[in-house]
């Protein structure tokens, strides 16, 4: 039993080893006729306390620790996969993030909003960062900084807030966040054109079609990426026949979007349709639909 | 994941070993990295800290060279084992194309297999593809711990938790002695590259 006890201490499997020195334990104190029964006793307790210790010292061992840039860099080369360069570098950003790297995915998702990649898609990210590093008071910091900078318009500093605010609250966090007033300087500048970060973030979009092999059926789709008012919705290989139906012009007349803050209806036209050349989805087909402005 | 390059007639799969803590995945890899270093054409990434525990994954790129005309690269990846890195294993099952799942023999691991297979077929489910069709082999690892009077289950309770639905070939296994590690990379790699074959037409 000790031996067994021993083995799994050196196998790492530091519960059972446990497990199995407190059940010798039990055994030894019961015996009666057990000689050097003290030593046998307090050999087994320290063997339970150096394990106990392994045990505590992996419990507070930081959950993910920061890398060092080289292999902060070659998580980003092996779990980056999208062709577009915008895509690609908020994948990458996002990688850091999701193996714990917060600090260094922080700092990227600054520089794509400072050029003015995806900017309601990197600040949300950059959101879930501070939250993980539970760091509230700066995500608040932060959103009181991008309301005074242009990269966003009130209606999307809204959505921001909201965002943020579901956040803190989702993790137990009581910070206050302030709401977003109407102000000059958030305001869209006149004539501007309704640029990404303008449109709600759509995360689906439900229709249904009504011609072709298709008609009557209602079909749904996680949206994979949004540009402005375009959404790019991912097929598999396997509903060739469907990808086939919806071809770039193809009009459809009543989109359901969902939206984490809303579910509208809107009207719009198949702008695009590739079959996925390379990466995971190779074989697959993306599919751009194009939703009427208004 | 699996990438086919038609006009340099190369093509680069990803092999994940998956199973639950300290089950050998690692020890795997470390073998394979020493035993075949004609294949292995840079250096194992292996992230650990302390206890010698996979905390993000370990990363070995092999070459294989030319088979029926085709350079064919391989590149193995490592998940953390367990239960909280669920995420991170998310992370590494992306663009998988092939998985050699690592059981651990000891009697004591029964449940932790039985729940890793399960998280395995969950995330999988997630990424869009299914356990019964993905490229899988089994390896029933530790199996020299009996010798030293371990109690450690029988392939056919192992064969019966794990493989009574999947039926997919299996190779009982040490690791840490390099038994039966190199027949279970064989054999994914023929699994993968066979399903490859179907899905990209990559040989002549």
């Amino acid at each position: 039993m000790l031996k067994e006890a021993d083995i799994y201490r050196t196998q790492g499997l530091l519960s059972d080893s446990k497990a199995k020195y407190m059940e010798l334990l039990s055994i030894i104190v019961k015996s009666k006729t057990l000689p050097n029964q003290e030593k046998l006793i307090a050999g087994v307790k320290s063997k339970v306390r150096a394990v106990e210790k392994s045990l505590n010292e992996l419990r507070d061992a930081p959950e993910k620790p920061e890398l060092s840039e080289e292999l902060q860099g070659l998580i980003k080369k092996l779990f980056t996969f999208s062709q577009t360069k915008e895509a690609a570098a908020i994948e990458g950003a996002v990688a850091l993030a999701k193996f714990g790297q917060y600090e260094q995915a922080l700092k990227e998702f600054h520089k794509l909003l400072e050029q003015g990649v995806l900017p309601v898609v990197t600040a949300k990210n950059m959101i879930k960062c501070y939250t993980a590093l539970k760091a509230p008071e700066a995500a608040v910091a932060q959103l009181a900084k991008w309301k005074t900078r242009d990269f966003f318009s009130t209606e999307d500093l809204k959505y921001i807030r909201a965002f943020l605010k579901t956040s803190l609250e989702k993790e137990g966090f009581t910070t206050p966040v302030p709401e977003v007033e109407e102000t000059p300087a958030s305001l869209p500048s006149k004539g501007r054109k309704k640029k990404e970060e303008e449109f709600l973030e759509i995360s689906a979009i439900s229709f249904n079609l009504q011609a072709g092999p298709f008609t009557g059926q209602t079909l749904d789709f996680d949206v994979h990426f949004q540009s402005a008012n375009t959404v790019t919705v991912l097929l598999p290989s396997t509903k060739k026949d469907l990808a086939d139906s919806l071809v770039p012009g193809t009009r459809l007349n009543d989109i359901q979007c969902y939206s984490p803050i809303t579910v509208f209806r809107s009207t719009g036209t198949v702008s695009g349709s590739t079959k996925i050349k390379q990466g995971p989805r190779r074989g697959d087909y993306t599919l751009d639909i194009t939703l009427d402005a208004d | 994941m699996a990438i086919f390059n038609a006009k340099d007639r190369i093509i680069e799969c990803k092999l994940v070993y998956y199973g639950p803590g300290r089950c050998g995945k690692t020890t795997n890899l470390e073998y394979i990295f020493k035993a075949f270093r004609k294949q292995t054409n840079s250096e194992m990434v292996s992230i650990n800290t302390m206890g010698d525990r996979t905390l993000f994954f370990d990363f070995l790129p092999m070459g294989l060279g030319k088979i029926r005309g085709c350079d064919v690269k391989v590149q193995l990846y490592t998940v953390p084992g367990q239960s909280r890195y669920r995420s991170t294993r998310k992370m590494v099952l992306k663009g998988v194309d092939g998985v050699v799942f690592v059981a651990d023999s000891l009697e004591v691991r029964r449940k932790a297999n039985l729940l890793s297979l399960k998280d395995l077929a969950d995330n999988l489910k997630e990424e869009g593809k299914s356990i019964f069709n993905i490229p899988l082999v089994l390896q029933y690892n530790k199996r020299d711990l009996e010798q030293q009077g371990i109690p450690i289950l029988p392939l056919e309770t192992l064969e019966q938790d794990l493989n009574s639905k999947l039926k997919v070939p299996y190779h009982p296994a040490s690791a840490l002695k390099g038994e039966g590690v190199g027949s279970t990379l064989k054999e994914a790699l023929l699994v993968t590259l066979r399903h490859l074959q179907k899905e990209l037409h990559w040989t002549k």
